[in-house]
């Protein structure tokens, strides 16, 4: 195969080649999809592993972080029972009334998914490396239209790599009850690559919540791309929750990316506790009059984690909102990230844009980088943005203090009234409840259960 | 008993108390009042043990044992409780929640059991229709949004809630309308008890009407430049503060 040529590769970026060109016979797909692939791993290759001086990546190094890279992990046969869920998960998130479908090392795990059950309720869906033999013509349109943001390493190599996942095509005016919980995990012991590619596509008026959460089995040096792509019809919403509890020493890629249509709605929702070093990017990009978006979450980071949130939003046509709050609780010497870049085109008039990111500095060596991306290019728009970092307030713990609570407890109980406030914006109380006892479990004290 | 000697006290690098002497025994009520800048807040912060305050010169014994040495937290533990003059505002903490931690901390410390949830809910309903505060009040965020009169209330609800047997009211007439000012004192009032010594502090006069203390001292420079009975209270209704001077800092 003829590469571009790139003047210098480092032992990863070139095993990243040598891991396609090994593997690429074995991996699913029709020949559509194996061009698909090529095309991918040749646009990686132009590219290498992004470094401090490509702009998006100004603040993850992923070139300098990743030295090896481990075989794919496709092939490993993980042994998953509940137990084994509910170790990777915590039971809250796990017993969360949901649809689940379940990707073990990538694997579409059908024993463990409720597949018929979603059929059922009229949903197409099923295992995407089976669905890659003889793609339907929505699952290529919107595996070609993820492929179109050609500038995006991990959606090049999730292209050219992928293994496995699940492609969901919610039909015309579906609305689903209860969410899909689509729920990734790891595999124990020794370390592999896991590249997954989720496809879910809303019909026009359909409604449904995706929660995606990553778990671990006890992996070691895993690392993990993972691609979602969401495809909303006029009218429809979504509602797309993640929460990442990957191992430490887990390097995560992932990416969202959502095209809106007419007065559509779509929803992001983060939470980030794991692995040593995360990158979470979200693409939301307006496609139809009248659309609206808001993305929000929390960073959990402690030790030497890095994680890295990276928002575009592409307000193409008029009329759209969208909406980002993020919050960043950094302890000792973690470092978090956040860029929000808002584009609006010349004809993207009456655009209504805002931004906040707010980090709590928990240690003087953590770190929050910042970088707020505003290009606007209509007149007639609406956009702000504001970021703020700080330690907790003197002022309240002494209160809290004065009224018996020990520092410690204290000290938690701010810091849990810091990220509070994204997770009661959550509309899915029950995953919002789940996520934000999660969170308190993170931060050491037990959540408060009853109210009056 | 609170007993209070020879009491200095700074705030960055600046003399604020100058060598207080303050006895209060148990079950009575002591008001302390004085002119802006005299030392009254300060006098409460360092009885609540606010880090930034610090005590140079001096003792404070309560209970037979040194204050000074204590945390905070082990302060509300070993009964003071200092209703704030300007009560903090916590958004994402719903008032219920505040209450229940601690209640709960300071009984624990206590060495009393916890609160199930059925009698904590019982045991507030019962207090805050006292103070008539209404139930969907506690479920809001920590004082966001409450008006003065309400935060006032929240205040000595959490004091008849962690039952203290040394309550502090710092201004706690400040920003209150007659209905508000009657409702508090009522409260306070019902906490009165043989073992329960109060330090109220006041500017004003109006105030005593409602509580009528034992003792009323005067604060004047960081002393206590005069004490006698409730009748000082009404003398210095009608003479004013001039004779007890204002502090250099706030007369500024």
């Amino acid at each position: 195969m003829e590469l571009p040529v790139q003047q210098f590769r480092t032992k990863a970026e070139q095993d990243l080649l040598d891991l396609y060109e090994r593997s690429a016979d074995a991996l699913p797909g029709s020949a559509a999809i194996a061009a698909l692939r090529q095309s991918a791993i040749r646009t990686y290759a132009g590219l290498g592993l992004p470094h401090r001086r490509v702009e998006a990546w100004k603040y993850t190094d992923l070139r300098g972080r990743i030295d090896e890279i481990p075989p794919l992990l496709a092939e490993a046969d993980v042994q998953v029972g509940e137990s084994e869920l509910e170790a990777a998960l915590g039971k809250a998130v796990l017993t969360l009334p949901a649809y689940r479908i379940v990707l073990a090392a990538g694997e579409f795990r059908g024993d463990l998914s409720d597949v018929g059950a979603l059929r059922d309720e009229g949903v197409e869906l099923g295992s995407l490396a089976q669905m890659l033999e003889q793609p339907p013509a929505w699952l290529t349109a919107s595996l070609e239209s993820g492929a179109a943001r050609d500038d995006n390493v991990v959606i090049a190599l999730n292209s050219a790599l992928m293994t496995g996942g699940v492609g969901v095509r919610l039909p015309e005016g579906l609305t689903l009850q209860k969410p899909i919980h689509l729920i990734h995990l790891d595999a124990p012991g020794r370390p592999g690559s896991i590249y997954t590619r989720n496809v879910l596509v809303a019909e026009e008026g359909a409604s449904a919540t995706l929660f995606e959460s990553f778990g671990t089995l006890g992996g070691q040096g895993i690392q993990r791309n993972a691609v979602t792509t969401v495809s909303l019809g006029a009218k429809s919403a979504v509602h797309h929750i993640k929460l990442q509890r990957e191992a430490v020493e887990t390097i995560h890629l992932n990416v969202w990316a959502a095209d809106v249509g007419a007065e559509a709605r779509y929803n992001g929702f983060q939470v980030s506790m794991g692995a040593a070093l995360a990158r979470n990017e979200v693409h939301v990009r307006f496609d139809g009059a009248g659309g609206a978006t808001d993305i929000s979450g929390a960073t959990l980071a402690r030790g030497s984690q890095h994680c890295d949130t990276t928002l575009v939003v592409e307000h193409n046509v008029p009329a759209c909102e969208s909406r980002e709050l993020f919050k960043l609780v950094l302890n000792e010497e973690a470092r978090g990230v956040f860029q929000g870049k808002i584009v609006v085109a010349k004809d993207a008039q009456k655009t209504d844009g805002k931004q906040m990111s707010q980090a709590l500095l928990l240690s003087e060596r953590a770190e929050f980088d910042s970088k707020p991306e505003l290009e606007i290019y209509a007149d007639d728009v609406v956009c702000g943005h504001g970021a703020t970092s700080g330690q907790i307030d003197e002022e309240l713990l002494f209160y809290l203090r004065a009224r018996g609570l020990p520092e410690a407890e204290a000290r938690a109980l701010l810091i849990q009234a810091f990220v509070g406030e994204v997770f009661e914006a959550l509309d899915d109380e029950s995953i919002g409840d789940a996520l934000a006892a999660v969170s308190a479990e993170w931060l050491g004290t037990p959540m408060e259960q009853a109210g009056p | 008993m609170l007993e209070i000697k020879n009491l200095h006290a700074t705030v960055d690098g600046r003399e604020i108390l100058k060598g207080l002497d303050l006895t209060v025994p148990a079950g009575e009520v002591h008001a302390i009042m004085g002119p802006n800048g005299s030392g009254k807040s300060t006098l409460s912060y360092v009885l609540a043990g606010k880090e930034d305050y610090e005590v140079t010169d001096g003792t404070i014994t309560w209970k037979g044992e040194n204050l000074l040495d204590m945390d905070p937290e082990e302060r509300a533990a070993a009964g003071v409780f200092l209703a704030f003059q300007y009560p903090m505002e916590i958004p994402g903490v719903a008032t219920m929640t505040f209450l229940r931690s601690a209640v709960n901390a300071v009984r624990k410390a206590r060495g009393q059991e916890e609160f199930s949830t059925p009698d904590f809910l019982r045991i507030v309903k019962e207090k805050a229709k006292l103070l008539k505060i209404d139930m969907a009040m506690l479920r809001r965020p920590l004082n966001v949004g409450f008006s003065g009169g309400e935060k006032k209330r929240n205040e000595i609800l959490q004091m008849s809630l962690l039952e203290p047997d040394l309550c502090i009211l710092d201004e706690t007439d400040s920003g209150l309308d007659i209905d508000a000012l009657r409702i508090v004192s009522e409260g306070v009032n019902a906490l009165r008890s043989p073992e329960r010594s109060m330090l109220v502090i006041t500017h004003y006069q109006r105030l005593l009407n409602y509580i009528v203390p034992d003792r009323v001292h005067v604060l004047s420079k960081g002393r206590v430049a005069r004490s006698g009975g409730p009748e000082l209270a009404l003398e210095l209704e009608k003479s004013g503060y001039a004779d007890y001077g204002q502090d250099e800092a706030s007369a500024a």
